[in-house]
Formats: structure tokens, sequence, C-alpha cells
């Protein structure tokens, strides 16, 4: 019986590996029958209200190579089991990638920041209700979508880039680190390969099941940032109904170069527009090369918005997108 | 007047187990050879179970057995409204159909998911105007939409053009179930000088107690032992008994601490799911625990009633209310739901004080969540409609807003309602000055109100609350032993205000009793407690204070006359004092309470209950009298009823910071004053003046329900969907303050409090927000951060026109 | 495996369809390349004892005209994109197929509707009738067919019915997604819209199979010089008399 709460967990098999090779060949082995814990804020709910199952789960978090926060010639590296408040609590973060920091700072709540893992930040699932409550939507495998229709309750749906599923992406890391340039390192028992942090997100038009590129057996296990963006002018905002403990209903994360009020450069990326992190690089293009204003804040708000389909409730997000960028120019 | 205890801050018996989590829940007990319950409640908003097949459960191992509606209601369903223990006839998705009892939960749930239900479909509706369209989809059974009191099912239909014209903002036409009127309404229109019309919306949204409605039960020597959840012990149980068809006298409910109550756990028919263990422990002769989900403690753990109105409000040139005429259609949800709209036309007749005012209400059912009252029910959801509109009539007509509700505050002597009921008294005006003085109102008024910074404005609000507070005509009992320590015997629950205790102190005022010399009883009727009232309507205080008081009295006076009796004189020659009973004239002679209690149980009779008790004992109140009887020198009252009114007012005034772009706002500065006769626990007060402030921003701001239109299924049962604010939604201190005058109605001078504390927050928020969006009334509750942004984008709204458990309303 | 159809919970929790089991389309390609390679393998054993190839020099005769052949192509190519686009998701291609897909779809379905109209008018619409008298042709050497063979008759109409119900399937879901010509509802209750899906599926399945044979039987030696004819219009004098039967195709010289 779908659609009612269960709320108690099934049995799973539960692995605990404490080395990469280990964590690695266990995700290989079990495919898509091993599910990824990070800190299981994401999974749990899932799990309990048996809307999706699982039969086995590999743990990551005891893997000390893929925690922590280092240093490397080009910038940082973020292992992707760090949690969440240990990256906003960072002081090398804080004082070059103060962005990064300011948007894992502002995810859920404090409770799930403390066991949250910025690799479980990034690869968590859609947020839209309907597939929440285990309705067999498009995005769980199905064949329609409940939010995207006249009467569906769409509030929190997308106003970009969707195709046939609605749902935005949920993650406050992610447009921060697609505006930080990032790079996702991913790994698995037949090595290693890294992706462009805007390429690691997929929307519904080219898979509809899934919000990144992994593939079964991969593990995201460390986020790099270059150096290009270090100490750049940040602007992260995010609103939610609610000041903590909900998501956004539109985030905005700019990395700008300002030199005598001459935008350098710029990298803008806005959260829950879209099913993926929303790079906003004709509003970037229009910065460049621009005297900072408030007539270019309005020029470029409404070049962030070109093209905008809302959807029955969603027309706020258009103005509310606006006025973010606006405000991230203005800053 | 100087007491000893009332106005006194205490520690709450209950406080050191709540702060170190020990003290119990339901779901904290466990006994021998316990199973575990699950339920399976319907998916479909409004079906007919046509056949159940459990055989692959029920053959399952640790499965111990099942309980089906057809179990509990061998004679059929009650053809009434209200949830029902399980029914067939589900009329909201999570209804509990069926309950499966196993060796753990687990096994439960796989048991549940092996069982086949098959359903008939019937036709759903989500919006009471939806229904009441000729064609519209009933909720009820028996293809009805609404119940008439007393009179059973029936179905309402408007025409087309009817349902149109008011969702497109006019008068509705159609006849109302419910009107009542005063005065000479055309008249007073006539006479206006300032007349504003308006539809209106407000949203139902779940109580979401903490704790969920657990219930742990079990028999032993022909006795049911339930461990559940209430606002009221004995008031609940009273009716609990009767709902799991167990004798009185064979009951014993059990509940030392309640994790939130309000208005759903005060009486047992808005919680009868706790029979299920009850029930399915008597089948299967085992202990039944049953814990209940969030998401179940969403679907029949009650609901606020949802408004669709309109509203017409006349103000004369002075700025007095000349008239209001307000029509309310009101979202009963699947099960039914109570007189909020009425309630919402009481609380505009008492608060402004109309010349004259017609109020007319139709209640109509929606398949979703179940319906009752919730904290202030009716005029709670009025405060922040009415409020913006005094503030439009105030600029309007020139006069400050603070005057025009200071012109029509009440006050004693004034009459409210159809009933032109008096009011036992009321010092509003005296609370609308404390918040001005301390909220240095009329200097903001005059510099910051609507300034602007950036995208920000500054906007400020004044709100009033009001709720009835008080009842009377139940009992009380005291015990002392002989070793001379006051027992309170005390129905009220424990639902996290402490009134249990606070109430307690008006018997430790009477005798004179320092409160480490007493024992408050209650937590479980065979402690033997005396009957309560229903612990909703804000009245604990100002009933149990009398009962207390009552019996601690009658307590006094045996005590009184057996020392007159054996030591010599005239009972008046005697007092109380340092726990002694004692000559007036000469203080060594008397009695200490332990001797006194010691004499009682030698003499007897009614000094120990067993003779002349009063007579109209709640059947209740005469088992534990008579339990007690003989073992004890025991008080008991039974308490007249009163005259008038009881009331219970608040004031709030507020500071927002809006910021046009993001729709959102910070509350930078609130106060709350309590008008609630004298303060009885100050700490109690305050708690509740800023519990109510949460309640109130999530009013304005935040909750409501939301159901999806297209097959019915609730999208708002988590804390994260239902946006209860947050610590960084509220403000970061609330100021409280309180009147402290005597009401004459109750013995300490006290009334009750917590219901208005909500309303007057709701009423000042929305008035700020209106303020800082240069006047715009958004005429409905919540107001949302997206419906600010379209405001200020100039997007209309998506939303159907008072549209209910959706975005709007 | 072994299933044919999927089956979903509905919103209300009952079981519906919800297409076509995808593991069926591993079966029909291997399937169909067993039974190609199959084929394949016995022409190649009787390829000795076969006759001649009849030569494409000479006289030519008319056999498709360049509208018909420009509408063979056309539903070639997007019934080819079609099915690409179609099974990418199924076997994990992350594409934007979607878009390419319906438009295909829509092109087949015009050219489609345009291809029946002339054919019924334009066209000998007789010369595609599938006879009684045409199931004896496979089993007597002797007896030739008209303009189509009877495994070309077979083919057509084959490919004719799934095309249709594929095109008539496809349409409705299309109406089903948003599009620029409308915005979506959920309108269509879900065990119809599985039905549907699952109708889609099977067509789809069939086309593979029948898309893979027709493209086999057209690339293969001794029925080339008919895909030849669907690029060129024309077959040989000698073509046309080595396998049909003048006296029931006369056909326009060719220029
Ligand atoms: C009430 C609530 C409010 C929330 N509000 C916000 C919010 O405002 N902003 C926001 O961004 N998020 C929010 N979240 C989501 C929450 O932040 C994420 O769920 C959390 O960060 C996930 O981290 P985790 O480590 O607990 O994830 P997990 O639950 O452990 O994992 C999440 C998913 O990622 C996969 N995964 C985890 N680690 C890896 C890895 N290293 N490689 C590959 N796959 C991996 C898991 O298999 C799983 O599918 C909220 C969640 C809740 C419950
Ligand atoms: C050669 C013909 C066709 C083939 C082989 C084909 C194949 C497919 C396949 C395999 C799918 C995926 C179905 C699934 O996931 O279950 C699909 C989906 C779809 N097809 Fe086709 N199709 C064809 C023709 C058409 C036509 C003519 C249209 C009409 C415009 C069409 C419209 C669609 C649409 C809209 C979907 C997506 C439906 C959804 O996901 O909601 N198709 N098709
Ligand atoms: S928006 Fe996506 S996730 Fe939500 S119901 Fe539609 S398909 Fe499913």
């Amino acid at each position: 019986m779908v659609a009612t709460s269960n709320d108690v967990m099934p049995d799973i098999e539960l692995y605990q590996p404490t080395d990469e090779a280990n964590a690695l060949a266990l995700a290989a082995s079990l495919g898509n029958e091993g599910w990824l814990l990070g800190g299981g804020q994401d999974t749990f709910g899932w799990l309990k209200d048996r809307n999706k199952i699982a039969t086995a789960m590999i743990e990551l978090t005891q893997v000390d190579a893929w925690k922590g926060i280092r240093e490397t010639a080009d910038g940082i590296e973020i292992g992707a089991v760090t949690t969440l408040t240990d990256i906003a609590n960072d002081p090398l973060v804080q004082s070059r990638y103060g962005l990064l920091a300011t948007a894992a700072g502002k995810v859920a709540s404090p409770q799930i920041r403390n066991v949250g893992t910025l690799g479980g930040n990034l690869v968590q699932d859609a947020r839209c209700w309907y597939y929440r409550r285990g309705l067999d939507c498009y995005r769980a495998g199905g064949n329609l979508c409940y939010a995207d229709s006249p009467e569906g309750l769409n509030r929190e749906h997308a106003i970009f880039g969707a195709s046939r599923c609605v749902a935005v992406s949920p993650s406050d890391t992610a447009p921060a680190l697609v505006a930080l340039d990032a790079t996702m390192v991913i790994s698995s028992s037949s090595g290693q390969r890294t992706v462009p942090a805007q390429d690691f997100f997929v929307g519904p038009a080219r898979d509809i099941e899934n919000m990144t590129v992994l593939n079964d057996g991969e593990i995201l296990t460390a986020v790099r940032i270059p150096n290009t963006w270090a100490n750049a002018e940040f602007y992260f905002e995010k609103v939610a109904d609610r000041n903590v403990w909900d998501f956004a209903l539109v985030s905005i994360a700019t990395a700008m170069k300002v030199s005598g009020g001459t935008v350098q450069d710029a990298r803008v990326a806005a959260g829950a527009v879209e099913c993926v992190p929303r790079r906003l690089q004709a509003v970037e293009n229009a910065l460049r090369g621009q005297q900072r204003s408030e007539q270019l804040a309005d020029q470029v708000a409404s070049i962030a918005t070109n093209g905008a389909q809302p959807l029955n409730y969603n027309h706020f997000k258009v103005p509310l997108l606006g006025n973010l960028v606006k405000r991230a120019v203005r800053g | 007047m100087a007491y000893m205890h009332i106005g006194k801050d205490f520690v709450p018996p209950d406080v050191p187990g709540k702060v170190t989590g020990r003290i119990k829940y339901a779901e904290d007990y466990t006994r021998e050879g316990m199973v575990y319950a699950r339920l399976l409640t319907s998916p479909i908003p409004h079906a007919r179970v046509v056949g159940i097949d459990a055989s692959a459960a029920l053959a399952m191992d640790g499965v111990y057995g099942i309980l089906t509606a057809d179990d509990v209601y061998p004679d059929g369903e009650p053809n009434s409204t209200g949830l029902k223990i399980l029914t067939n006839e589900p009329t909201l998705v999570g209804e509990p159909i069926l309950a499966i009892a196993a060796i753990d939960e687990k096994t439960a749930e796989t048991a549940l998911a092996a069982i086949d239900v098959t359903f008939e479909r019937l036709p759903f509706v989500l919006d009471p105007l939806d229904s009441l369209r000729e064609g519209g989809a009933n909720a009820y059974p028996g293809n009805s939409n609404t119940y008439v009191f007393r009179q059973g099912f029936a179905t309402e239909k408007w025409s087309e053009d009817q349902v149109a014209s008011f969702r497109a903002g006019s008068e509705p036409t159609a006849e109302a179930q419910q009107e009542w009127t005063f005065g000479d309404l055309d008249g007073a229109f006539a006479n206006s000088a300032f007349v504003y019309e308006t539809t209106f919306s407000t949203a139902g949204y779940p109580h979401h107690s903490m704790e969920p409605r657990s219930a742990m039960a079990y028999w032993e020597d022909g006795k049911l032992y339930l461990h559940g959840t209430s606002q009221s012990l004995t008031g609940l149980a009273d009716d609990m008994a009767g709902i799991v068809g167990v004798p009185k006298e064979d009951f014993v409910f059990i509940n030392v601490a309640t994790g939130g109550g309000f208005g759903q756990r005060a009486r047992a028919g808005s919680i009868p799911n706790m029979a299920i263990p009850a029930k399915l422990s008597q089948k299967i002769n085992r202990p039944v625990m049953m814990r209940a989900t969030r998401e179940e403690e969403f679907t029949f753990g009650g609901a606020r009633m949802g408004f669709q109105g309109w509203i017409k409000v006349g103000f004369n040139a002075d700025g007095t209310m000349s008239a209001t005429d307000l029509y309310i259609v009101a979202d009963a949800g699947g099960k039914g739901g109570g007189g909020d709209a009425s309630s919402a036309g009481d609380l505009i007749s008492m608060l402004y004080q109309p010349e004259a005012m017609r109020f007319r209400g139709t209640n109509i059912g929606t398949n979703s969540g179940h319906r009752g009252a919730q904290r202030g029910p009716g005029q709670n959801q009025m405060s922040p409609i009415i409020s913006p509109i005094l503030d439009k009539a105030a600029d309007e007509l020139g006069i400050s807003r603070f005057d025009i509700r200071k012109i029509n505050t009440p006050e004693n002597g004034d009459v409210h309602g159809p009933g032109r009921t008096q009011v036992t008294s009321a010092y509003m005006p005296e609370a609308l000055e404390m918040a001005r003085a301390r909220f240095n109102w009329d200097e903001r008024e005059s510099t910051r109100r609507r300034q602007r910074n950036g995208s920000k404005v500054i906007g400020l609000g004044l709100g009033q609350g009001y709720h009835n507070a008080g009842r009377s005509g139940m009992d009380g009992i005291v015990t002392m032993g002989t070793d001379g320590r006051l027992r309170i015997h005390n129905g009220v629950g424990n639902l996290g205000t402490y009134s249990y205790a606070g109430t307690s102190r008006a018997a430790a005022e009477v005798l004179k009793m320092p409160w480490e010399r007493c024992d408050v009883v209650n937590g479980r009727t065979d402690n033997h407690l005396p009957i309560t009232s229903p612990q909703d309507g804000s009245n604990s205080t100002f009933t149990n204070t009398r009962t207390c008081y009552g019996a601690a009295q009658d307590l006094l006076a045996k005590m009184k006359e057996i020392a007159a009796t054996d030591l010599g004189g005239e009972p008046d020659d005697y007092d109380v004092s340092d726990e002694r009973v004692r000559r007036n004239d000469d203080e060594s002679v008397g009695y200490t309470f332990a001797e006194v209690a010691q004499r009682a149980m030698e003499l007897r009779g009614k000094f120990t209950g067993e003779a002349e008790l009063p007579e109209e004992l709640a059947e209740w109140t005469q088992i534990s009298v008579s339990r007690l009887a003989g073992d004890w020198f025991m008080g008991v009252y039974h308490d007249p009823r009163h005259e008038g009114t009881v009331t219970g007012f608040t004031v709030t005034a507020c500071e927002i910071e809006l910021d046009t772009e993001t729709g959102k706002y910070e509350i930078l500065d609130m106060i709350s004053i309590g008008e609630c006769g004298t303060v009885m626990h100050p700490q109690g007060l305050k708690n509740q003046l800023v519990g109510g402030a949460v309640w109130g921003i999530g009013l304005s701001g935040y909750e409501r329900h939301l159901y999806d239109p297209q097959n019915g299924i609730p999208a708002s049962t988590g804390y994260w969907q239902s946006k209860v604010p947050t610590y960084l939604d509220t403000p970061e201190t609330i100021q409280t303050g309180w009147v402290d005058l005597p009401d004459p109605e109750n013995p300490v001078g006290v009334r009750g409090i917590g219901e208005p504390a909500m309303g007057s927050v709701s009423a000042a928020l929305t008035a700020a927000i209106s303020d800082a969006m240069d006047g715009h009334l958004f005429n409905t509750a919540p107001i949302t951060a997206d419906m600010i942004i379209n405001q200020v984008a100039g997007i209309s709204e998506e939303a159907v026109p008072l549209a209910q458990n959706n975005f709007r309303g | 495996m072994g299933e044919i159809v999927r089956y979903k919970r509905d919103v209300w929790g009952e079981e519906v369809i919800l297409g076509v089991s995808w593991d069926l389309l591993w079966v029909v390609a291997v399937a169909v390349l067993v039974l190609l390679a199959a084929h394949a393998i016995i022409m190649a054993a009787l390829a000795n004892k076969k006759m001649d190839k009849p030569s494409g020099e000479g006289r030519r005769v008319l056999r498709h005209e360049s509208i018909d052949r420009a509408f063979h192509w056309i539903m070639a190519a997007s019934i080819l994109v079609l099915i690409f686009t179609g099974i990418a998701p199924i076997i994990g291609l992350r594409i934007a197929w979607l878009n390419f897909h319906w438009i295909s779809g829509l092109i087949l379905t015009f050219v489609v509707i345009f291809h029946i109209v002339r054919s019924m008018f334009w066209q000998d619409f007789k010369s595609m009738i599938l006879g009684p008298s045409d199931f004896g042709e496979p089993f007597d050497s002797a007896k030739k067919p008209g303009k189509y063979s009877f495994e070309q008759k077979g083919m057509h109409w084959a490919v004719t019915v799934v095309v249709l119900a594929v095109i008539v399937t496809g349409v409705l879901m299309f109406l089903q997604i948003d599009s620029p010509f409308w915005d979506r509802t959920n309108s269509m209750p879900e065990d119809q819209l599985g039905l549907i899906f699952l109708l889609h599926g099977l067509s789809t399945l069939a086309l593979v199979a029948l898309a893979s044979t027709h493209i086999y039987f057209a690339v293969r030696p001794e029925k080339l010089f008919y895909t030849r004819s669907m690029f060129t219009g024309w077959i040989s004098e000698d073509e046309m008399a080595a396998n049909h039967d003048p006296s029931k195709w006369t056909p326009k010289e060719a220029d």
C-alpha cells in the first residue's frame, strides 16, 4: 500500500568499510543493490517509509581518506564524506571560499549539518513531495508527473529546463560549487574520473531517474576547488519559507572579481529553479567588463529570468530569481 | 490581595522529570508480553471497504491478530461525524481501517503489506465551495457534505452562480446553516462613515503535537489499564470508558505527561484511536502498544478549520465600529468540524463591540484532515483578518491605529455575542495602554512606520486576542493523611501548561499550606481524581482553581468543626496558620494538621468522605470518593455555576522589517500583554504568551494544509512540510507583561489565557505585514513569501480564489 | 525476464499497467539476430545452386516514383530516429531524446497520413493488396508476383499495422506531456495511460524486429536491386522478368 507513512526501517545489510579499496570493491560488487550511506539524512526517510527499497547499505563515513579538507597545489580538496558543519566552520574554506562555507551553513538545520556529508548533499535526490511520498511518477520509473499539471502542487518546482519531470535541484552547496568551478572526483574499482561540477548534475531530459552522472559502483570521493576563484567577491543567498530547516525556494551563488567597480569576471549559479544548479552564463557575459551599478543589476536580472517557464504555482520564482541576481550584483 | 501562592513562581512537580528526560509518556511504558499494533490506513480520500483479506498476514510468524471496524462496531458504525476507532468508509487519506498486532513493529508492518483491502472508490472533494457547487462531490457518507447538529448528515448545495460570485468577491447569497444577529444592521451601515467589504480565506492546518497519539493497553482482573495521551485527565477518561465500552469503575487511564495538547486531546471523541490497543488487547489477550507515526498524528491528530469568508465592516466617523456582517463557509474536513465560524463572529462582537452585527455560517466537509478545536478555534482565524481592516479604517478616518482599538475595546460591564452575555470582567483598556507604553507605540508610529531602507520596509502592527476562558460546575477533592500533608486530587491533564499544579495551589492557599507540604495527586485515574471539564477553551485555570479552592474550603470547615468540637468554641473562632488549625484569640489552642487528620480518621463519617457528600457530584467523582472514603481526612466540593462570560484577553504590538525583494520579514520586536484576571503563575503565563506567539506567527505566516487536488493525498504531513515556525523565524525575545486585576467570579481572581495569546500575535503580525506593504490587505492567512513577492511584482495570484487545503487558505 | 507487462501502483496504491517489460527488448534482439543469421547461413549454403543473378543493365522500368521514394526514406529515417531515441533511455544512454523523438514522431505521422491518402487515390492500391492467392506464391517457384512479392506485401502490412499502432499510441502519449502547443494535464486515468504505454512498447518491440528484418533483406545481394530502386526509382527489365509477372504488373518505362 503506498501513500501512507510506514515509519519502520526494514531489514538492511550494513557494510562498514574502513578503507577505500574495500569500499570501492563493495560498491562494485553490490552495484545498484548497495545504497551508499553518508550521513543518512536523505536516505532514512526513503527507507523508513519504505518508498525506496535497499537490501544493503555501504556506510562511507568510516573511510578516513574521504574526509577532511586539504590544501593542494591548485586550491583545495574536500573529502566527500566531510560533514557540512565541518565545511561551514573550516577556517580555510571560510577565508578563501566563503561562498561554500556560507552555503554549507545554510543547509537544513544544525542537526542535519552535523551528520550530513558534502557528498550526500550533492547526490541527494529530488525533494518533489509527490516523489517523496512514494508515488510512481516518472522519476520513480513511472509514466507520468503528478506535479506538472494545472492542479498539481508545484510551488517549489522548476521554472527552467523541465522535461516531463519538473523537480528542482535541492542542494544548497551545489550552486556554490558550480559558481566556484569545482571538479568532482569520482572513484570506482576500475579507477577515477573527474567531472566539472556543472556537468556532474543531470536534468530529466537526459536522465529522468538520476540527478547526477554517477553510475552504479561509483562513489563521489572528493570535490576540488581551484584557486581561480579563491578570495573572489562572493554572494550567497537562499530564500526559503523558513530561515532554517527548509529547502530553498530560490538560491543564488556568485563569485565575482571586481576591480575599481568594474566586474572583471563572474560565475553565477542559481539553485532550486531547475533540476540542476542553473549556471547563468548569459548573466556572467553581461556582467563581464561592466561597471557595477543598479542599472546593471536590473539589466542582468532580466537576463537571468529570460526564458523562464513557470508552472501554475511558482510564478513568484521568476521575480525572486531576478531579485536575487540583482542583490548579488549589488553585493 | 496578598497571596501566599497565587501570583508566585514555583517549580511544578513534573519539571525535573522533563528536564532530565525521566518522565514517562505513553510510548515509554512496557508490560510483560507486550506486542505491537500497526495501522493500515486509507490510501484513498473517500472510499468504501468492500473486502479485507488478511489471511496471508495472519498466517505469518509473530502475528497475533487483527482488529477491524466490524470488531469494534458489531452493530455497525455510529451514524455521526467525528473520528471512528476504525472505519469501513474512510473519508480522508490516512484514516485507520484496521490494526494488526505482532511481536514487533517490523513484523506488523510486513504483515500489513500482505493484507489485501478492496476499496470502492467514491468521489472526493477538497474545497468546501467545490462541494457546495451543484454537482460537486460530497465528502461524507451517504453522499452528504455536512452534519447538522441533532439532525444528522445532510447535503447542502448552492447554484453554480452563487459559488462563482462568492469566489469572485461578492457577498454569498445562499442561506446559511447558522445565523445570529443583534442590533439594526442596515441602519448601522447606513450611518457609517467608512465601510470595508471583502472576501477572505484562512488555512486549516494540523496540530502536530510533539508527542504522537500513541497508546498502550492491557487488561488485568477485568480492569482496563490504558496508557495514553490527553490534555484532560478525568475529563477525557470519563468519555473514553464509553468509547471502549468499559464501565467507568473498571477503567484506569494513565497519563503522567503529554507532549502537547492544543484542542484535539481534550475530549475522548477526538482521540478514539486510543481504543484500538484497548480493543486489540482484549481480543488477543496481551498488552498492546500502538505507536502512532508522525504522519498518523497529522492525519487523525486533528486540524484547524479553514475559512472561506465574506465580511463587511462599518465604522462611524469617530472610529467606533457601527456594524459587522460576517459570512463564513468553514471547512469541516473529513470527519466533521466544530463551531469555529460562530466563534469567529463572537470574537468581533467581543473585541470591537459593534452596535449591530449579523453572523452567518455553514460547515462543509472535505476529504482532508480531521478538524476540531485548535488553540482558539474560530477566534484566532478571525484575528489576522480583522486587524488590518481596523488599520484601514483608522487610516481612512484619520484616527490613530491605537485609538481605533481603544475606542472599541470591551470593558467591565460590556456584553457580547447573540445572547448579549455580560463579561465577568474585562480590563482591556488597561492592557492596551500597557502595550502602548511598554512598546513606545506612539513614538514608533510617528518615527518608524513604513520607514524604508533599500528594499526593506518597517511595518508596525497592533493586535488583540480573545477567548472565553473559564467554566464551572466541576468537582474537587482534597485529602489529608495523618502525616498532615495536603493532597490535592487534581483531574487536570498535564499537557505542559502546568495548570494541573498551578490550580492546585488555590487549595494550598486556602489552608495556607507551604507548597513543599502539598502533594498534587494526578497522573492516573486510580489515584482517585475528581471530574474536570475537558481542558479546552482556556478554561482550566478558572474552572479548577474554583474546585480546588472549594474542596480546600470544605476541608478547612471540617478542620474548624473538629477543633471546635474537641477544643471548644465555634468553628468560626478558628483559623489556620503554620499547618495548624487554631483559635483566633489564642493560637496555642488548636491541632496540628496531622492531629486534626488523626481526629478525622477517628470520627469518620463526613470527615472521611463516607457521609454528607455534595449532591451533584459527577459519577466519576463519586467513584473516586467512594474509593478514598474511610482512609483519608477529606474535603469534597461540587462547584456551582457562575454567571457571565469568563474572558481571556491579550494585546500584542510588533515591529517587522519586510524585504520586498524576497518576501521575507524579520520580526524586530514584539510584546504581548496578558489580561487574565489575577495572575496565578507568572512563569506559566509567560510561557503561554511566548508559546502562543510562536503559534500566532505560524498562523499568520507559515502553516497550512496542503492536499493534492488531483487525488486527495496530503502534502504537508511532516514537520518540515508543515512549516511550523522555527527559532529563526520568531523574534529573539518576545517581551511579556500582564494587567493582573482580579475577576470577581473566581475565588482567587484568575482567568485563563492559552488561546488568546496566539490570536493577538497573529493579528499584530498580519497588520504589520499590511503596514509594510503600504496598506495592502491580503485578506488571508497565512501570508507567505511567494504572495508578497507576487504582490510586489504585480503578478496576480495563481491560486483559485478562496481555495482550501491549497496554496491560498 | 519472462514477463511481458510491467505494473506499478497508481496514486492510491492499486496495481495498474505501467508498460511493456523492456527485458523483452533483449529477447527480441537475440531472436531476430538468430533468425536472420540462420537465414543468412541457409542462403549461403543454397547460393551455389541458385540461378544467376539477373542483370541490372539494359532497359529500365519505373518501380517507384520520386515522391514515393522520398516518402519511404523520410519514413525510414524517422522510424530509425524514433527507435533509437525511444530506446536510448531504456538502454541507459543519457541523451536528451524526447524532443527528437516527438518531432520525428510528428514527421512520421504526417508522412504516413500523406502516404495513406496518396496510396488510396494516386497509387495502385491494389498492387499491395494481400489476397488468398498470394499465399501460394512462396511454395510455387513458377508463380511470380505482380509489383510486390508475397514477402514484400507481408512486410508492408506488418509494418503498417505496427507503425499505425505506435503512431496512435505515440500521439496519445504526446498529448500527455508538455509541448510547445499545450500544457500537460493529468486527465488520463493511470490505467489507461499504462495501456497506451504498453501498446507503444509492444509495437516498438515488433518494429525493432520488423525493421531489422526489413533492413536485412534490403541489403541481401539478391534483393539489393529493390533497395537500389528505392534510391533511383527503376529496376531493369531483366530483374523485372526474373522476379515479376508482367501480366500482373505493367510498369512504365523509366526515363
Ligand atoms: C528536513 C530536511 C531539510 C533539509 N533541508 C535542506 C536544505 O535546506 N538544503 C540542502 O541542501 N539540503 C537539505 N536537506 C537535505 C540534506 O541536507 C541532505 O539530505 C544531506 O546533506 C545529505 O547528506 P547525507 O550525508 O546525510 O546523505 P545520505 O542520506 O547519506 O546520502 C544522500 C544520497 O547520496 C548518496 N551518497 C551519499 N554520499 C555519497 C557519495 N560520497 N558518493 C555517491 N553517492 C553518495 C546516497 O546514496 C544517497 O542516495 C534537508 C533534509 C531534510 C531531511
Ligand atoms: C517508430 C515509431 C516509434 C517508436 C519505435 C517509439 C518508441 C518509443 C519508446 C521505446 C518510448 C519509451 C517508452 C517507455 O519508456 O515506455 C517512446 C516514448 C514516447 N514516444 Fe514513441 N515511438 C515511436 C513513435 C512515436 C510517435 C509517432 C510519437 C508521437 C509523436 C511518439 C511519442 C512518444 C512520446 C511522447 C513518448 C514519451 C512518453 C512519455 O515518456 O511520457 N512516439 N517511444
Ligand atoms: S516533478 Fe518529477 S519527481 Fe515530481 S512528480 Fe513530477 S516526475 Fe515525479
